[in-house]
């Protein structure tokens, strides 16, 4: 088995967004990104029917050389419009002196019982040995940030 | 009359990992870019030569100020060495 994941918004966080339950105000603290393990060493299948952190289970990296569970916590920017979309923005996140191989990443919400708010595939696998890990967030415009509502 | 086009959708990240070092100023110069210009596909080609010739602009600034950082950090560590005793470890942030 190994691990399948597809970009996307999970379907229960466009309904959480209608019940006002995530706020990305700059200044909140409750954002978080966890990453998957490798592609081969993985075995669920992730998109836009996860919905909760605790999906991940054993298929996220576990605490090791530069990566601790349950992920780091993002800078969110507070959301504002571009044209007629209103868009949502991080600020690029690092994982510092680090080892580890990774496919993947899930955006989480602690503030709302840890649901889910966009699953991140790499592209493939992604390595990095006793250095820095980067995620760097698309630029803020309409077609291109990271979550839009157009 | 209400229009309901739209939807909504999550962007493409990119990927950065460098083994055995972090990054380097105009590697770090080259994220912020990504984030401050975006230069549109269909913009027209001379709107997008002027902000091309802009990016590289920019660029030339980060990196310079960004190198500045990071010697004027090396100062910061290097009096942190000697205070705690250990002046050996100096000739480590020489590049």
């Amino acid at each position: 088995m190994a691990i399948t994941i597809n970009t996307a918004m999970p379907t229960s966080f466009k309904v959480e967004l209608l019940k006002g339950l995530h706020d990305f105000t700059a200044g909140s603290t409750r954002f978080k990104m966890a990453l998957f393990v490798a592609t081969a060493s993985g075995s669920g299948t992730y998109g836009a029917a996860t919905t909760n952190y605790s999906d991940m289970g054993a298929d996220e990296l576990t605490t090791a050389t530069g990566y601790t569970r349950p992920g780091q916590l993002l800078t969110s920017v507070t959301p504002t419009a571009d044209g007629t979309t209103a868009i949502l923005d991080f600020t690029n996140e690092t994982w510092g002196s680090s080892t580890f191989t990774t496919c993947g990443g899930l955006i989480y919400d602690t503030g709302n019982s840890d649901s889910a708010c966009a699953v991140l595939s790499f592209g493939g696998d992604q390595a990095v040995s006793s250095g820095d890990f980067q995620i760097q967030f698309p630029a803020a415009a309409a077609a291109t940030a990271i979550i839009r509502i157009a | 009359m209400m229009s309901t086009a739209g939807g909504m959708e999550v962007g493409i990240v990119k990927v950065g990992a460098v083994s055995n070092r972090g990054f380097t100023p105009e590697e770090i110069a080259e994220q912020a870019l990504d984030q401050i210009i975006s230069i549109g596909n269909n913009s027209h080609p001379v709107i997008q030569a002027q902000a091309e010739a802009f990016r590289t602009e920019i660029g030339s600034v980060l990196v310079a100020y960004l190198k500045q950082a990071v010697a004027s950090h090396n100062t910061t560590l290097t009096n942190r060495f000697r205070d705690a005793g250990h002046p050996e470890l100096v000739k480590l942030l020489e590049v």
